[in-house]
């Protein structure tokens, strides 16, 4: 996969390879599971609906009542975007996302790294790789991926101007 | 009594004037250059301002991004969870 790139509309393109675009359906496809099968004291789900309240449970639990169903909600939508913008990109070989679809891209990708760094067991920001190579490396993609897409978002924002000076 | 009562009143009012609190906290998963992102384009922070609140969260752990009323920051911290951010609200002299 190659860095995501403006396009003269507004949108971001960026090449993509079958097999890139499959593994990361596949990867949209296991956060959309967990978010609707998860078990509320797993970890990972605990990171993605964390507590509003660090010291008053009873207030932390009273958010997560009224918040959590519409946090879900969202955040399998993005990745439901996910999934389908990379359904478009097998065609074709480039990823293409209006300034909207991005902004999905980039809140679910966050939320697939979050439930990778949870497997990973990664805790803090200086924390030795791990000794799982294969999904150290997935996770090490993917962030490579995020950087370059909020690059590019940012090169398209109308402040983008002002942001370099 | 009646000066009890009126000396309550003021102090529940005044308790209820404590402003609350929307926090970022560190986390080790999250690149600078979203974060940075996130408070740009949610709080409509300058890049200056969202680049410093954002090494803030880097250096020192956290940093508090909005102050309000406590219906909002509870608004501002379910937006931070929309887009992943590890957020906490709190009352301001907390």
């Amino acid at each position: 996969m190659k860095p995501f790139e403006r396009a003269d509309d507004g949108a971001v393109t960026a090449g993509i390879e079958r097999d890139e675009a499959l593994l990361l359906q596949n990867l949209a496809s296991q956060l959309t599971a967990l978010l609707r099968e998860g078990d509320g004291m797993d970890p990972a789900v605990v990171r993605l609906i964390p507590d509003a309240y660090p010291d008053d449970p009873a207030a932390s639990a009273e958010f997560r009542r009224f918040t959590a169903g519409g946090l879900i909600e969202r955040k399998l939508a993005n990745a439901d975007t996910l999934i389908l913008t990379l359904s478009d990109s097998i065609e074709t070989g480039v990823l293409r996302l209006d300034p909207q679809q991005a902004g999905a891209w980039l809140r679910s990708l966050t939320d697939i790294r979050l439930t990778l760094a949870s497997r990973l067991g990664i805790e803090s920001d200086d924390q030795a790789p791990s000794e799982d190579a294969i999904l150290q490396n997935l996770y090490d993609w993917l962030g490579f991926l995020q950087n370059s897409l909020v690059e590019a978002v940012d090169a398209t924002a109308p402040d983008a101007a002002a942001a370099d000076g | 009594m009646a000066d009890t009562i009126e000396q309550t009143r003021v102090r529940e009012r005044s308790a209820l004037d404590v402003p609350w609190v929307t926090i970022v906290l560190n986390d080790p998963v999250n690149l600078m250059s979203y974060v940075s992102y996130v408070f740009r384009s949610y709080f409509g922070y300058t890049p200056a301002e969202a680049e410093r609140l954002m090494l803030q969260v880097h250096l020192t752990g956290r940093a508090v991004v909005a102050t309000g009323p406590r219906e909002e920051m509870e608004r501002h911290v379910e937006a931070m969870h929309d887009y992943g951010l590890w957020a906490t609200l709190g009352k301001a002299d907390a």
